[in-house]
């Protein structure tokens, strides 16, 4: 099993350098001046032309700028943002956790949503639940997160005023505990509520047909043969068997709520990576959008490495392997 | 699937063969789902082109009433600058589905050509190709259509090309399954042994066996391009030139307080067409193999 | 006469819906099974053998059943208009039992075999632990270290292996009757000879009915009192395994003999 995820880890470092240089190859593709091209539509003073010039070594060949730059990623230096006066990889780690604060509380809601949903149409013997089911799925799916969005704040902030329409509450809060909880998770509703159901039908989805091929193993038919009950069959046989495709797919997941993100930050106005990546494309502040960028990249191919880790730990298949 | 190759092709109740493409067609049509994805994408397209007919004002004509209500002069109501919504709706039509064929139909000539590239030549030409589209498989979609627009700009054409870079990858995936699957069947094989030319095998034998499933991801990838190209719309970075159902939902981000037909209609034509898409890709994926629809059936 | 019998079938019917076409499975069949003798079922692959099998233990897979009809009697009790709790009850405990051709696609790959035979046991008490009657199991069906054994995996064992952890989860239920489809068909040549004799032993040692189902006349030959020969969905010929041999009715009976003759003849040669 060490031997499998060692060599997922082999893998990865390759694909992260080729983004690296793709990111850094797309920057260098831009017409104009290179020093614009890297900082921006700002303008830049003439002393720190040189400046720049020296750090990205911008006159020297193509492929010792790409060294030099692959350099300065390693050692976490993604430049700097011009139009915010502060560095990238600080702006992206202020940034960070609230997009995985609201990643991961839509993923709370939609995990066990899709999976009920999934597995309720799977193993149901009403074919009218089914298409029930998965016509609601087929439809959630098809909404797009920021319109949805729209239309929550549309009905629940601004018609009924149930819950604020932007933002993630003031900076300096005067309530604490439950409140302080409370409070939070009133900026939260929202945006978790239509991320939580796009997401939770694209499990729906997944679900659905790994319980329906689960089905169809003759294991199943082992189970039947043992005179254990429906219920018996799903909770032992069908549930685990069946979750295991969804693991797979939760590095892919995972990059799509950083994708997602960028969407339904805009309508909420939520100040994490997506509004940071959209505002600096609005603003050409390109360093932070390469940053941006690597940074995403990283973290959807770690998210795969854990993924690998996981799905080891949950196959015997795999588990057990030398 | 069927095998059209055999010579002597079964025939259904109605006289057609089994496997032909009126068969297909006239399952398609048979399945409540693809009938009803087909009906919505011949209306849709209808739309499109016939938008003049249809659309009751100039979409880009100002009127004198500027956040006006839906009302049986103005169906969706008008916009912040006195356009009329509905008119906006129908002439959108045209750069979403535009955007959806082109970026699809794109992607599939890349994906298609490099994933046939890497069935055939196997070896290193395989795997390099593999990983390229790992490569583009590792970053959200979304993003890297974000990246290129940012910058590159946002012209309409140049965003069909972001989209088809980005969503090849599932192209070339599926091409390259569907090819490792048909390789090593008996009339390939036979079709070797003949000694036909390379261009002969791929597209006379290979490619009418592995088409169904291609129009599928064709369809599903037209619904994942729209997607895409309303989201740059929203985020105000598509082609302003242009009437988009995206670019109509970040307008109406600014008006949520005072006029809800702003953003309802042009998301629901969104949420349309999507549907469509899906049904159809729905439909046509139960008409190639039934047994991905059965549900639980024998357990008792 | 039918008091005698532990199952009757009598005019089994099994049509079954492939697209537009309906196929015959089974087309009127009458099979006997008496309690404690050994049965065999011999056909080529699509004489609809195991669809029969799988109709009477009422395991049919995921297909579109058109027609399923007949009188199916287990110990004179009505199979088919069995109400589901009544059926699992039956195989839990002193009814029927099945093993498969292919074991590793029916053994759950992600659970341990202890547990998988201990999800069968019939629920009798007073018959030790769950744990020991495990391990007594796959004793009974030639495993040794069980207690190690039953730790393991499906896909960390032999095809031979597996095919007797099949046994003993059938056997875990204490049944009178045991179907076997093609049990060797999947294994080695050596192990096929070996997981055999296991079935033969349990089959005279519990009293256990057993109906093979296989297209090789010689695992007839060497198991069964009785045979009962299909083609296209029905029994051609059933006979004393005895008399088919040596007087066979049918055309097709003698063609499968001369097969097999000439088959066992190979085999002894190399």
């Amino acid at each position: 099993m060490l031997r499998f995820v060692g060599r997922r880890a082999l893998y990865a470092i390759p694909l992260l350098l080729a983004i690296i240089i793709l990111m850094f190859s797309m920057l260098h593709m831009i017409p104009g001046d290179p020093v614009q091209a890297l900082v921006g539509d700002y303008p830049v003073p003439p002393a720190y032309r040189q400046v720049i010039e020296e750090k990205y070594r911008l006159n020297d060949p193509f492929l010792v700028q790409v060294g030099n730059y692959l350099l300065n990623v390693a050692q976490g230096d993604f430049g700097f943002s011009y139009q915010n006066q502060r560095g990238v990889l600080d702006l992206i780690l202020e940034r960070a956790p609230r997009t995985i604060l609201l990643a991961s509380v839509s993923f709370a809601l939609a995990i066990p949503l899709g999976m009920a949903i999934g597995i309720a149409a799977g193993t149901t013997r009403r074919p009218g639940v089914d298409k029930f089911w998965t016509t609601t799925a087929l439809i959630a799916y098809a909404i797009p997160t920021f319109w949805l969005g729209q239309l929550l704040v549309m009905l629940f902030a601004l018609r009924l005023g149930w819950f604020p329409t932007q933002g993630i509450g003031p900076l300096i809060s005067r309530t604490h505990g439950i409140a302080w909880l409370f409070e939070k998770l009133r900026y939260l509703a929202l945006p978790v509520l239509a991320f939580g159901i796009h997401e939770g039908m694209r499990i729906a989805r997944i679900m659905r047909a790994s319980v329906i091929d689960t089905l169809s193993q003759g294991y199943i038919i082992t189970a039947r043969s043992k005179g254990l009950s429906r219920g018996q069959i799903i909770r032992s046989h069908v549930l685990r068997n069946s979750s295991l495709p969804l693991v797979t797919i939760a590095g892919y997941a995972f990059g799509s709520a950083l994708g997602g993100a960028v969407l339904l930050e805009t309508v909420f106005t939520w100040p994490g990576l997506g509004l940071l990546l959209v505002d600096s494309i609005r603003l050409r502040d390109n360093m932070t959008v390469v940053g941006v960028v690597i940074f995403s990249a990283v973290a959807v191919v770690a998210m795969n490495l854990i993924v690998d880790l996981l799905y080891a730990a949950l196959d015997p298949r795999i588990r057990t392997m030398r | 699937m069927s095998d059209s190759k055999t010579a002597t092709a079964p025939a259904s109740g109605n006289g057609i063969p089994v496997g032909s493409w009126q068969a297909h067609i006239a399952n398609l049509f048979g399945t409540r789902h693809g009938a009803l994805g087909a009906g919505i994408l011949i209306v849709l397209v209808i739309v499109a082109t016939a938008a003049p007919l249809i659309a009751p004002y100039n979409p880009l004509e100002q009127t004198q009433l500027s956040l006006a209500p839906p009302s049986s002069q103005f169906l969706f109501g008008t916009d912040n600058i006195g356009r009329d919504v509905f008119s906006l709706v129908v002439y959108g039509s045209r750069s979403s589905l535009l955007v959806g064929l082109g970026a699809a139909l794109a992607a599939l000539l890349i994906g298609g050509t490099l994933g046939i590239l890497a069935g055939y030549f196997q070896g290193p030409v395989e795997a390099a190709l593999m990983r390229l589209v790992e490569l583009f498989q590792t970053l959200p979609v979304i993003i890297l259509v974000l990246c290129a627009v940012a910058l590159f700009g946002s012209n309409f054409w140049l965003l069909i090309a972001a989209v088809a870079l980005a969503i090849w990858p599932m192209e070339a995936r599926l091409v390259y399954g569907q090819y490792i699957k048909l390789r090593d069947r008996e009339f390939i094989a036979a079709a070797r042994v003949a000694d036909l030319s390379t261009a002969h095998i791929m597209f006379r034998e290979i490619l009418p066996n592995a088409i169904q499933p291609i129009i599928v991801q064709v369809a599903l990838d037209a619904s994942i391009a729209i997607l895409i190209e309303a989201g740059l719309g929203f985020l105000g970075l598509s082609d302003p030139s242009k009437v988009s159902w995206g670019r109509l939902l970040f307008v109406a981000q600014d008006y949520m307080d005072s006029a809800w037909w702003m953003s309802l209609f042009p998301g629901a034509a969104i949420c349309i067409t999507v549907v469509g898409l899906n049904l159809f890709a729905d439909g046509l994926n139960e008409v190639i193999d039934p047994r991905s629809t059965s549900g639980m059936g024998g357990l008792q | 006469m039918s008091a005698s019998l532990l199952l009757d079938v009598n005019d089994l019917k099994v049509h079954l819906r492939l697209g537009h076409k309906v196929v015959k499975a089974i087309d009127g069949v009458d099979f006997q099974v008496r309690p404690g003798e050994c049965v065999g079922i011999v056909g080529e692959s699509g004489s609809g053998k195991s669809t029969m099998a799988r109709a009477v233990t009422r395991l049919m897979p995921n297909v579109n059943i058109e027609e399923l009809s007949g009188r199916l009697a287990f110990e004179g009790r009505d199979i088919l208009g069995m109400a589901d709790s009544e059926l699992r009850a039956l195989r839990r405990g002193r009814g029927f039992s099945m093993i498969f051709q292919d074991p590793l696609g029916y053994l759950n790959p992600t659970q341990r075999i202890g547990r998988q035979i201990q999800e069968a046991l019939s629920r009798d008490a007073g018959r030790g632990s769950d744990k020991a009657r495990v391990h007594t199991l796959l004793d009974e069906v030639g495993l040794p270290d069980a207690a190690n054994l039953a730790r393991r995996y499906p896909h960390e064992l032999s095809g031979g292996m597996r095919q007797r952890v099949m046994i003993a989860i059938a056997l875990a239920s204490d049944p009178q009757l045991l179907f076997a489809d093609e049990p060797t068909t999947a294994l080695d040549a050596t192990v096929q000879l070996q997981v055999l004799q296991t079935l033969y032993r349990l089959h005279k040692e519990r009293n256990m009915a057993m109906a093979i189902i296989t297209h090789d006349l010689g695992v007839v030959a060497e198991l069964c009192d009785r045979v009962y020969v299909m083609r296209a969905g029905k029994v051609i010929e059933s006979a004393e395994t005895v008399t088919l041999f040596e007087q066979p009715q049918h055309d097709y009976s003698r063609r499968l003999i001369e097969l097999s003759t000439r088959r066992l003849t190979r085999e002894l040669q190399s």
